[in-house]
């Protein structure tokens, strides 16, 4: 039922169809083209210069992967990210709530603010911030999540304060007059209006967990080898590139599934 | 199911400094009366309906519901539903969801909720639609499920919002006639804001005239008709013809001579107000003419033609008629006018505070 096409959407001509084909086609071989010579690489066991295609299959790569401590890099990934997202995506939403419904004195200073870490070079200000935390006596995984959430902040706030905006309160003052109180008015009425938005939103803060090397390096003094880490330091050393492969497979594969994910969230909603 | 409604002094200033959205609004609506809020947009009549619903809380003033005074009661407990101009359906859920929603947060069981949902939408003559998501219904159906939707809360006491604004002329007729039927089968208390007086007129039993946020006049809409009681109220329900002169001893002098007033209106300067209805175009010769002026304009009116006559003297003074089916006049032609004593209506010259008389609430539906 969700996805049922809106009967009152207009038809595309057929001109208008086939150059938005054309677009995603072109869009498709973009973002997949390099991921062949990393699938490729994955599988190989050898692969020197001038062959086209790998001499030796095998599943090398994988198992030094596996060797170099993959699967707790990759669970490691995961719960960062799950956790940055799980706390950025309410405070964005709560943050971009009261600014976008003018309720915050100078919203536009407290949005620089909110915006400043995507301005400051990270690298600075997670050695800024690594003796502060270590002064403070903070463990070192709580200060990489704490630092990584507000990095994520800005993402999560600007997208949710977005969504309120164009959001019509008339909806929650419906199901209030309808009998709803105001907590159940978040839960049934707000939040699924919401919810592609907020799905956006804690996709941004999950990448940025996922996907981060600086903060996790410095402010986790190496004690928290997370998938980035484990890719930096292979690709680092001597050429095994299969293993390398497979480890950047791995990191890339998830961030998919959750776009994938997220679309169809908002699909559903939209339909 | 149908509570009586008191408002009592409404005031609500929306910011300091700005003359108040709603000053002293006192309204009376009996149980199972329609009560229509005309007034022009910007008039504070959605400002009733929010302090109503409990949606804003007002500066001063209390909402009575059947007697119990509503102040500091939340909208989800004050027993009151609302349509807004716009449907506002929940996308997320089925149209059988959203009739089915004021059920659910009561904690009513899926199951019965949704038998229930299916019987009002049976109400709106919308029988079978409720598999269908609620974004895929046209303007109509969809203000029709938003009417269902707020029957199923049962509530004591219905606001509309301008509820009809929104649709084309024949479905907002058909919209009419469907609230018509309701109120037969279910006899609601209904609080009707709108800016249209054809709109008041068709569903209302009494209506009260808001402007700039004050009470003009409250009453049945024929009353508000024959003896509007400020230029504001004559301007609204579509009266033209304004008539400066003075009133002395129950007789209005001015450019059009002296005419008997049918009500009592005090000694003074004042308007006198007569609907082109009620106006008859006669020959310049006939005896019973009132004035006699020339046809200045002749705009079509449906099978009647409006016709705009000047009448000489210091100032002049502009009368407008509706002539009978079918007659036809040039501009240019003298033409006699007669006024119909019990049509003849006289304001206050500047549109200001109301008389006393038109502040009293209404008495009875």
């Amino acid at each position: 039922m969700g996805l049922r096409k809106d009967p009152r959407a207009p038809h595309h001509s057929h001109a208008r169809g086939g150059a938005l084909h054309a677009g995603h086609a072109a869009l498709a071989a973009w973002l997949v083209l390099p991921l062949v010579p990393l699938v490729l690489w994955a599988a190989a066991d050898r692969w020197t210069a001038p062959a086209v295609l790998p001499q030796a299959w095998g599943t090398a790569g994988l198992r030094d992967a596996v060797d170099a401590g993959a699967g707790t890099g990759f669970l490691r990934s995961t719960v960062l990210g799950l956790v940055v997202a799980a706390l950025a995506t309410p405070l964005g939403a709560m943050a971009g709530r009261a600014l976008a419904t003018h309720r915050v004195p100078l919203g536009g200073a407290v949005l620089a603010v909110l915006l400043s870490p995507l301005v400051l070079p990270p690298f600075a200000v997670a050695l800024g911030l690594d003796v502060l935390l270590l002064r403070l006596g903070v463990p070192s995984p709580v200060g990489v999540v704490l630092l990584l959430t507000v990095a994520a902040l800005p993402y999560t706030t600007v997208l949710m304060r977005a969504a309120y905006a164009a959001h019509d309160r008339g909806f929650e003052d419906e199901a209030r007059t309808l009998g709803a109180t105001a907590r159940q008015t978040v839960f049934h009425v707000q939040l699924p209006l919401l919810a592609p938005a907020l799905a956006g939103a804690a996709f941004l803060a999950f990448l940025v967990g996922w996907s981060d090397y600086v903060v996790t390096l410095l402010v986790g003094g190496g004690q928290l080898v997370t998938l980035p880490l484990l890719v930096a330091s292979a690709a680092a050393a001597t050429g095994n590139e299969a293993q390398v492969a497979v480890l950047s497979l791995s990191s890339v594969l998830p961030p998919l599934v959750l776009l994938v994910a997220v679309g169809l969230v908002g699909r559903r909603a939209r339909a | 199911m149908s509570g009586t409604l008191e408002l009592r002094g409404l005031t609500r200033v929306h910011a300091a400094g700005q003359p108040p959205a709603l000053a002293g609004f006192t309204l009376d609506v009996p149980a199972g009366s329609c009560v229509a809020v005309l007034g022009p947009s910007g008039s504070g009549k959605s400002t009733v309906l929010r302090l109503t619903a409990g949606l804003d809380s007002p500066d001063g003033g209390s909402v009575l519901l059947d007697g119990r005074d509503l102040a500091g009661v939340p909208p989800e407990r004050r027993g009151m539903a609302m349509v807004f101009q716009r449907p506002l359906l929940f996308p997320h859920l089925s149209v059988r969801d959203n009739v089915a929603f004021a059920d659910r947060v009561r904690g009513v069981p899926r199951r019965q909720a949704r038998e229930r949902a299916e019987h009002h939408l049976e109400l709106v003559a919308l029988r079978g639609y409720g598999d269908r998501p609620a974004r895929a219904l046209s303007g109509g159906q969809e203000q029709r499920v938003a009417l269902a939707r707020a029957l199923a809360a049962e509530p004591r006491v219905l606001l509309l919002d301008e509820p009809f604004s929104a649709l084309d002329t024949t479905l907002r007729e058909e919209m009419h006639d469907l609230l018509a039927d309701l109120r037969v089968r279910l006899d609601p208390t209904v609080l009707l804001v709108t800016h249209d007086p054809a709109e008041a007129d068709a569903l209302a039993d009494t209506v009260a005239v808001l402007d700039g946020g004050r009470l003009q006049q409250a009453g049945p809409m024929r009353e508000l008709y024959a003896a509007p009681a400020s230029l504001a109220v004559s301007r609204l329900l579509g009266g033209r013809t304004e008539v400066p002169g003075t009133v002395r001893d129950g007789v209005h002098s001015s450019v059009l001579g002296a005419l008997a007033v049918p009500r009592p209106v005090p000694d003074g300067p004042g308007v006198l107000v007569v609907r082109p209805e009620a106006v008859r175009v006669t020959s310049p010769a006939d005896p019973a003419a009132d004035a006699t002026g020339t046809v200045v304009r002749v705009r079509r009116r449906g099978l009647r033609a409006l016709v705009a006559v000047e009448v000489p003297g210091p100032g002049g003074a502009s009368v407008e008629a509706e002539l009978a089916t079918g007659e036809e006049l040039p501009a240019g032609r003298t033409v006699g006018l007669v006024l119909p004593v019990a049509d003849r209506a006289v304001v206050p010259p500047v549109d200001g505070t109301p008389s006393d008389a038109a502040r009293s609430p209404i008495s009875h539906g």
